[in-house]
């Protein structure tokens, strides 16, 4: 199983690395180049995780959409873009002992946790399974989800259109 | 498997809003006239979903394998949040003319805002929790800059969205926690599972972190910064509904999380969490709200003040102080949409006129708008006999029996404080001379709201058993 | 295939966690804080499949797809309002988006 240590490295690092890129880089579109890296990353993971269907729809909506869009904001507003959200200086002291305190204790949970979950053997193919249960027992929720995407579409246009008169 | 005819026609308020959703779709795309119907059609939407609600309450049913749960609570939160959307939609008939968004989207958008919140109140899942959420917030999100010429709208929905969005990522790396510890979303299981789970570290983290991304929702303390500046931009409508409805929306998933603790008397492990966001909210809410001179900010600031109130009976959690803040919830919905309805009626063209100074000597001009600003400014600062009192005490009188008296003393010290900037505005109203002439030209819709907040406000002070005991009789299921 | 212990996958979550949360609260960008908060998502999104995977539970699966399909809606709105800025600052002089502080 040596292979697939050395593979989830790959991906780990490849994850980690650009997703420090995305939050470090001056440039935004730099940024926004390494967060696809990051999103190849993830869905290289689902993949040795052995969720497979969500491993395409990862990089269907998150690489085909989410960053697509992202990109298009970027263009077309790249007059705004060297333009800051923020006035006055970042608390960089309560921040980073915030951040810090998060990361201790998040770290520190997941190592001291003796996690004892038994590796279960992975199904073949996720695909059937999701499908299933998404019009069974979350038919509800999956309801919902639509009704939101519709809701988002109206919204989206309804604040970014062109004023009639 | 098959769900039988029975769990749709008990899902019938949800299938209304829905159903109703779909309608106002329809009707904005084929009639240039959508204008004038969808108030009409939302407000036939929410009254008979409230009606409905409240009739029912007592029929209790959970469906769909689990997910969602009819009558009991949720029935009284569903009210709520019904009424709180009808009273809003009466009040921007008119204001959305003058404001310059009188699109029929708002409408539309109100809907599946009121829907997303009945979701939360009523999930029987996490999932539910979350979908509910979402549909409740990227409405608000779109809502609160729908008027996209004005900069403090647009400013207000980017900030609005980037928090909420980041409060989101809290939310699901919390539920993530919780699903690994327990391998299940069903919140039942969870129930049961509390009390021997309280000292597993990592599902007593993922609660927080969810717990924290609702605190960016209920607007408490050290999760505030976006609230003056939001309720401040948005339409004054929409912040009204955001600021009640909302908010009652958060604590009843909050209420759901801590279901444990008041009905299996499992261990309250948040308490510490929970008595030192009320008490920094409640101070820092009163002492900032001294300072503002805008009337929507400083009922912003009286917002998160009042989130550190209720959070109080969170701490306390034991059934009377849960009754409590539902109580109060329902209470705090009618004073602040009324206070909110009287500012756009006041409110001028381009967010002029929402300052201090403009409603000086309002009882000159307008009496009635004078004394109903006064009914729902004694109720927000909790003088006796008015609605706000009856939130407070309930509340108070939880946290004691669940031996904090402290926190009910520093409840009562802020709400001390706080009756200065609520008198400031009734002192502005009667004992100052006009400084200009305020014409209001707002249709009679948003006076009808006005009244009708003024009228729950004085039943739910002259008579708050009526509402407490059916509170107290639904309040464990 | 799962030879790697979970707390592999949890801690690399957690990093990305961490740093999509310390990118919000230090990048000033409308657009890059955006990102960030697409980071967080993921990170989770990461400890949720794994945990599926683990307990042999599609639950996490499933919600792993919904919080792809609310990010998607999530990213529509934000763009929205990021071009209704853009369209504001076009016709109005403005050098600064800011109004009132943050």
């Amino acid at each position: 199983m040596e292979f697939y240590d050395i593979i989830f490295y790959l991906f780990a690092l490849i994850t980690i690395g650009s997703a420090f890129v995305v939050v470090t880089s001056r440039n935004i579109v730099y940024a926004a180049f390494s967060l696809l890296f990051t999103f190849f990353g993830v869905a290289g993971i689902y993949v040795l995780l052995g969720a497979d269907f969500l491993a395409i729809v990862q990089i269907m909506v998150y690489v085909g959409g989410i960053l697509i869009l992202l990109l298009f904001g970027v263009m077309l507003t790249n007059k705004i873009t060297s333009v800051e959200i923020r006035t006055g200086t970042v608390h960089l002291l309560p921040a980073a002992i915030g951040i810090g305190i998060l990361f201790g204790a998040i770290i520190s949970v997941m190592l001291w946790t003796n996690w004892n979950i038994s590796p279960e053997p992975i199904p073949p193919s996720t695909t059937a399974n999701i499908g299933r249960e998404l019009i069974t027992n979350y038919v509800l929720i999956f309801e919902l989800l639509g009704m939101l995407l519709l809701i988002a579409l109206i919204g989206a246009a309804s604040i970014a259109r062109r004023d009639k008169e | 498997m098959p769900f039988s005819n029975q769990e749709y026609l008990h899902l019938l308020p949800f299938i209304i809003i829905g159903v109703g959703i779909v309608f106002s779709v329809v009707i904005e795309l084929i009639t240039k006239k959508s204008r004038e119907i969808l108030p009409w059609f939302s407000i036939l939407l929410f009254f008979s979903t409230a009606l409905y609600s409240i009739y029912t309450i007592h029929n209790k049913y959970i469906l769909f394998n689990g997910m969602i749960q009819v009558g009991g609570k949720a029935a009284i939160f569903n009210f709520i949040f019904n009424f709180a959307a009808l009273l809003i939609t009466m009040s921007s008939i008119g204001y959305l003319k003058k404001y310059g968004s009188n699109f029929g989207e708002y409408y539309i958008l109100i809907q599946s805002a009121v829907l997303g919140m009945m979701v939360m109140a009523g999930s029987k899942d996490i999932l539910m929790i979350f979908l509910g959420l979402e549909l409740m917030s990227i409405c608000f999100y779109v809502l609160a800059g729908l008027n996209r010429k004005k900069h403090s709208a647009n400013e207000a929905s980017l900030k609005y969205f980037l928090l909420g969005a980041f409060a989101t990522g809290f939310v699901v790396y919390g539920i993530a926690l919780i699903y690994g510890v327990t391998a299940t979303t069903k919140i039942d299981i969870l129930i049961q599972n509390f009390s021997a789970q309280s000292s597993n570290i990592i599902f007593v983290t993922g609660l927080i972190l969810f717990i924290i991304g609702f605190s960016f929702k209920i607007a408490a303390f050290p999760f505030h910064m976006w609230v003056p500046d939001v309720y401040q931009g948005s339409a004054t409508t929409v912040t009204g509904i955001m600021s009640t409805a909302g908010k009652a929306a958060a604590f009843s998933v909050l209420i759901i999380t801590l279901t444990a603790v008041y009905t299996v008397n499992s261990p309250n492990i948040f308490s510490p969490y929970f008595a030192a966001i009320a008490t920094l909210s409640m101070l820092f809410g009163s002492i900032v709200a001294l300072t503002q001179d805008n009337l929507k900010r400083m009922l912003a600031y009286s917002s998160i003040s009042h989130a550190g109130y209720m959070a109080i009976g969170l701490t306390a959690s034991n059934s009377y102080s849960i009754s409590g803040i539902i109580f109060y919830l329902a209470a705090y919905t009618f004073m602040n949409i009324g206070a909110f309805s009287i500012i756009s009626i006041i409110e001028g063209e381009n967010d002029s006129r929402t300052n201090i100074q403009n409603i000086t000597g309002l009882n000159a001009s307008k009496p009635m708008l004078a004394a109903f600003m006064s009914l729902f400014m004694f109720a927000l600062a909790g003088i006796p006999p008015l609605a706000g009192f009856f939130g407070k005490y309930y509340v108070f009188i939880g946290a004691i029996k669940s031996g904090f008296t402290w926190l009910a003393i520093i409840g009562v010290f802020s709400s001390v404080i706080s009756v200065y900037f609520y008198l400031r505005v009734v002192v502005f109203m009667y004992f100052k001379n006009p400084t200009e002439d305020i014409n209001t030209d707002t249709s009679t819709f948003s006076y009808s709201a006005v009244i009708i907040s003024g009228a729950m406000v004085l039943l739910l002070g002259l008579m708050p058993d009526l509402l407490l005991n059916l509170i107290l009789s639904v309040v464990n299921w | 295939m799962l030879s790697i212990p979970i707390e592999y996958y949890l801690i690399l979550s957690a990093f990305m966690f961490i740093v999509g949360v310390t990118g919000v609260l230090i990048r000033r960008n409308a657009i890059v804080v955006f990102m960030c908060i697409e980071l967080m998502l993921n990170a989770a999104n990461l400890s949720l499949v794994a945990f599926s995977s683990y307990h042999g539970n599609p639950v996490g699966q499933i919600f792993v797809f919904f919080v792809m399909t609310v990010a998607a809606a999530e990213a529509t709105v934000g763009l929205a309002i990021i071009i209704a800025i853009f369209r504001n600052k076009l016709t109005v002089n403005v050098d600064e988006i800011n109004i009132f502080k943050w």
